[in-house]
């Protein structure tokens, strides 16, 4: 056992030196028995002469002691009996902690991974893509030849320049076509990116063409993973391609499947995408500026590539993967913000008012002897204590929170490179404020104590006769700031909601139960024949529409509505002739649907007037057109559009390689009928005025076919796949997608995810807001009971008592409520820009005033019901 | 809480005590008691230590490593714990010594009338 003692020295020294001590009187008393004295007397003698055995053994252990160590282990065991005292204190200064850190992190981190550092390659801040603006709102993507692209990689502003051509390719050799997506770069790329590959290499310019790369889903998805894919082959448009690796999970540059080289013909027809990164240093409007009179020369060069009179526009990548929703992602750092403040800020609440109500036990430990800076360091181990706690509860909430968003963020939100972990230095800095907080309240108490005497404390902890007028100051402001910033929590809350309702109730103006969507693509190069393509795009419509799961089909050239379509210059001779039209419509614009006639019936888009043309006027490419209502509200308000004329794009209808027009194709259309508005803007922007022409005046190398059906869509894309498949073995299939679920996953995906967001903050601030006054109003009666007890027995009535205990946090809740609705009114503007929702919305502000007050008096209910029931006489005895 | 005077340090100055304690052992390894009563005769009595102030400046002699103590069996045939001074011991206690002889030294001095001018 000798060797387990040895393990607490102390313990056995402790041993040691009582034994010594009682060795010592007993020889004492034996010696003083010797001299004659009885054993008694003996007994007494020895112990005056040595004098207070206690005492001395203390003294002796003392010098032994690392005296922090010793009162912090003393306070550590304080600390706990104080938490299991009040165990409801404890609990919700630790729920309160971990929710604010757990929400500040999971946020912070989703929101850095998604905007601030959501791609892999170098230098990725620096990477643009080239938009040109002429008068038109839309851009036009830059895109050059050959040549141009060798003399745009020189430019000094430029560190590094690619070409990229994205586009679908069939993966054949096997059973069935698939269909997948294929990025062919210039095989500069991978320089370019500067990620290495995951398994095998990437391929660099002295590689040949008919290598490829795969990316890591595809790898997965298509390979099972497996490492002995490097080497083999790949057939793609029946060609073999070799494959030479695999890319890490992140590398997911545009979401293809696999990376060929693209090679530039010398074709000037032969035009690609351009992606660069800005030299460090350069910004972005210089070079704009250095670019500007290559391109402006370019132009020259191939007018057709380029529009007119154009700037160019930098584009950084991380602006086009998140768009519009970087504006929603701030608010919603900074409404979590807030709620970490308010967290803080109840943390601070919770800790003033009992440091206030323990003043006494301060001033009585003052009073024994206790210096000030133990009876600091005590009130800090207990906040401290808590403050821990809360914090590692918050760190597992944070690392759950950020599981759960990762889950339910709609993948369309986020770059797909982006890889969504916990963030240790927000996770950091949240625990780093909260300690902060806990540490700064925990030992104000303590400070405030350590001037204040017993006497004044002992008064302060008898009397009771009001409470402070500096705490309840601060109090005050705290529970104000609080409800300010839930104000503002609820409204952002109120208006996500509102435009979610909207958009689930918004017009779609065609019937999207029972709709499908799937995408055709042809390979390069096939059917270019312009009748060959459009009598093979009408085969497949008709063998779809045979079907009998499906009741209707059509083609079409865009997506399903609401997704936002371009639009194309529009001039309209008979309002033109008049000179005040002219000016008024010179630079208009329409948005061109080229659709087959089954469209309309299939979507269930209701036609008003006129009459749709028939599959003969489509198939021999008829110059007719159906317009939409706000076409028709815009230019013939009170007049008949039937019969009319429009010219759309200058009357050029520009083909290409992939782009084939119909023969004799003006671009001037009569109107022959008017139908109902389906949004073409998104879902909550106002319907633009459209066309619809026949797909046939202007065929692309794709399509979509649209059908409505009576069964299940699975059983439906694989029939599909075969009957295509027979009419054309290389000709592959996309995946069916219902208007459905484009609709929930793409378009209300974000809303629902942003409106549910922002509710749980409202509602975790709210809950924040609402104990922080909880937490007042019972502590200022708990402080105040024996002068109420006193004005009672003096006379006051209850109501009295009741007005005495709400008066203070009424003013609190009205400052707060006022200054948060004024706060949110000045601020609206600024929420619409970024969220494209309405935060003034009286009748939602009604709703968020009404729910924060009834909740405020419902739980201020119970301290002043508490307060109004004081018995004078019980509480005059409680001292 | 200040704490009360320890009567025995009442009439000593700080380190005085582990000063005897030091060259009592140095004589002869000893226990508590005996080390008691051995200072106690030296001092023709003049010096009333009350005993249990003896334990804490053992104390801080054995954190400090001056002395060491082990448990024996007294020549009374008794159960004691024997403190012996230890190499460091010894040479804390003649710096100690010559310290504190200077400051009598010093002491005496200052308060000799015959010589003060």
């Amino acid at each position: 056992m000798a060797w387990f003692r040895s393990l607490f020295p102390r313990r056995r020294m402790y041993d040691d030196l009582s034994e010594e001590i009682r060795q010592h009187l007993e020889e004492k008393i034996e010696s003083l028995m010797a001299d004659g004295l009885s054993r008694e007397d003996a007994g007494h003698q020895a112990r005056r002469e040595f004098g207070n055995a206690m005492l001395m053994e203390e003294r002796s252990r003392e010098v032994w002691l690392r005296p922090w160590i010793e009162s912090l282990c003393a306070d550590l065991r304080f600390a706990w009996r104080q938490a299991v005292k009040s165990p409801r204190f404890a609990l919700a200064a630790v729920a309160t902690l971990a929710i604010g850190i757990g929400a500040q992190t999971a946020v912070y981190s989703v929101i850095h991974a998604v905007l601030i550092d959501p791609y892999p390659y170098r230098g990725a801040m620096r990477m643009v893509h080239f938009h040109l603006y002429d008068k038109n709102p839309f851009p036009f993507d830059m895109a050059l030849d050959g040549q141009q692209f060798a003399e745009f990689r020189r430019s000094p502003v430029l560190d590094g320049v690619i070409a990229e051509d994205k586009w679908s390719m069939t993966l054949t050799g096997e059973e069935l076509p698939v269909q997948i997506q294929a990025d062919r770069t210039s095989s500069n790329a991978f320089q370019f990116f500067g990620v290495p590959a995951l398994a095998g290499r990437e391929f660099s310019p002295s590689d040949p063409q008919t290598v490829a790369v795969l990316s890591y889903r595809f790898w997965r998805s298509h390979f099972a993973g497996r490492m002995d894919v490097i080497g083999k082959r790949v057939q793609l448009n029946h060609q073999d391609y070799t494959i030479l690796g695999v890319l890490p999970q992140r590398f997911a540059w545009g979401g293809s499947d696999v990376y060929i080289p693209f090679a530039y013909s010398a074709d000037p027809q032969r035009i690609a995408s351009v992606y660069a990164r800005v030299r460090a240093g350069v910004s972005d409007q210089a070079a704009e500026q250095a670019l500007q009179p290559m391109l402006d020369r370019f132009a020259r060069e191939t007018p057709g590539n380029f529009p007119q009179n154009f700037r160019v526009h930098l584009v950084h990548i991380h602006e086009l993967a998140t768009g519009r929703f970087r504006g929603v992602l701030t608010i919603l750092f900074l409404s979590v913000s807030f709620l970490l403040a308010l967290a803080c800020v109840n943390i601070a609440i919770l800790l003033l008012a009992r440091g206030e109500a323990r003043q006494t036990e301060m001033a009585l430990r003052k009073a024994l002897g206790a210096g000030r800076g133990r009876i600091i360091a005590q009130l800090l181990t207990e906040s401290l204590l808590l403050s821990i706690a809360g914090e590692g509860c918050g760190v597992l909430l944070a690392l759950a929170g950020v599981r759960l968003l990762r889950q339910f963020i709609p993948a369309s939100l986020f770059p797909s490179e982006a890889v969504i972990r916990i963030n240790l230095s927000v996770l950091f800095f949240s625990v780093g404020v909260s300690m902060l907080t806990g540490i700064v309240c925990g030992v104000w108490p303590a400070l405030r104590a350590a001037r204040s005497d017993l006497r004044q404390a002992a008064d302060a902890g008898s009397h009771k006769l009001a409470g402070r007028r500096g705490l309840q100051k601060s109090h005050t402001a705290l529970l104000a700031a609080q409800l300010t910033m839930t104000v503002l929590l609820l409204a952002c809350s109120g208006a996500t909601v509102r435009r979610l309702s909207q958009l689930v109730h918004a017009d779609l103006g065609y019937d999207p139960h029972q709709l499908v969507s799937t995408n055709l693509t042809l390979s390069e190069g096939d059917h270019h024949g312009w009748s060959d393509r459009v009598h093979f795009y009408e085969q497949i419509r008709k063998m779809a529409a045979a079907d009998p799961g499906v009741i209707s089909a059509a083609i079409a050239e865009n997506n399903l509505p609401p997704s936002i379509i371009d639009s194309a210059p529009i001039s309209i001779p008979a309002l033109n002739a008049g000179s005040n039209a002219a000016s008024k419509f010179a630079a208009d614009h329409v948005v061109p649907q080229r659709v087959s006639p089954e469209f309309f019936a299939t979507l269930r888009i209701p036609l008003l007037r006129g009459r749709v043309w028939n599959t003969p006027e489509m198939a021999h490419a008829a110059h007719l057109a159906l317009i939409n209502q706000a076409m028709q509200r815009r230019y013939w308000p009170g007049s008949d559009p039937l019969g009319q004329s429009f010219v759309l794009n200058h009357g050029v209808a520009s083909g290409n390689a992939w782009v084939l027009v119909a023969p004799g194709n003006n671009e001037r259309y009569q109107i022959i009928g008017v139908v109902g508005d389906t949004p073409n803007q998104g879902l909550d922007e106002q319907t633009a005025p459209a066309v619809y022409l026949p797909y046939t005046m202007i065929t692309y190398d794709w399509f979509n076919l649209m059908l409505r059906i009576r069964g299940n869509a699975p059983e439906l894309l694989h029939t599909l796949r075969e009957q295509v498949h027979g009419l054309d073995a290389g000709q592959s299939v996309g995946d069916l997608v219902t208007a459905e679920d484009m609709l929930n996953d793409d378009t209300l995906g974000r809303e629902r995810f942003i409106a549910g967001l922002f509710t749980a903050f409202a509602l975790v601030g709210l809950v924040f807001a609402l104990s922080g006054l909880y937490c007042v109003q019972s502590y200022l009666v708990a402080q105040r009971t024996r002068e109420f007890g006193v004005r009672m027995a003096l006379g006051a009535g209850r109501l009295h008592i009741a007005a005495l205990v709400t008066k203070t946090s009424a003013l609190a809740v009205a400052a707060g409520t006022g200054l948060g609705l004024l706060l949110n009114l000045l601020c609206s503007r600024t929420f619409a820009d970024w969220t494209s929702g309405n935060s003034r919305d009286p009748q939602m502000l009604g709703i968020i005033l009404a729910v924060l007050l009834v909740a405020a008096v419902l739980v201020s209910a119970i301290p002043v019901l508490f307060a109004a029931a004081i018995d004078p006489v019980t509480a005059l005895r409680a001292e | 809480m200040t704490p009360p005077q320890a009567p025995g340090q009442r009439d000593l100055f700080p380190g005085a005590l582990e000063m005897m304690v030091l060259q009592s052992l140095r004589r002869q390894p000893m226990h508590g008691y005996a080390l008691v009563q051995h200072i106690r005769q030296r001092s023709n009595e003049l010096l009333q230590v009350e005993e249990g102030s003896l334990y804490p400046a053992l104390q801080r002699l054995l954190k400090d490593r001056l002395v060491k103590a082990e448990w024996e069996i007294s020549a009374t045939n008794r159960r004691v714990r024997t403190y012996r001074i230890t190499a460091a011991g010894n040479r804390h206690l003649d710096r100690e010594v010559s310290r504190f002889e200077r400051m009598l030294e010093g002491i005496h001095l200052v308060l000799s009338p015959a010589e003060a001018e």
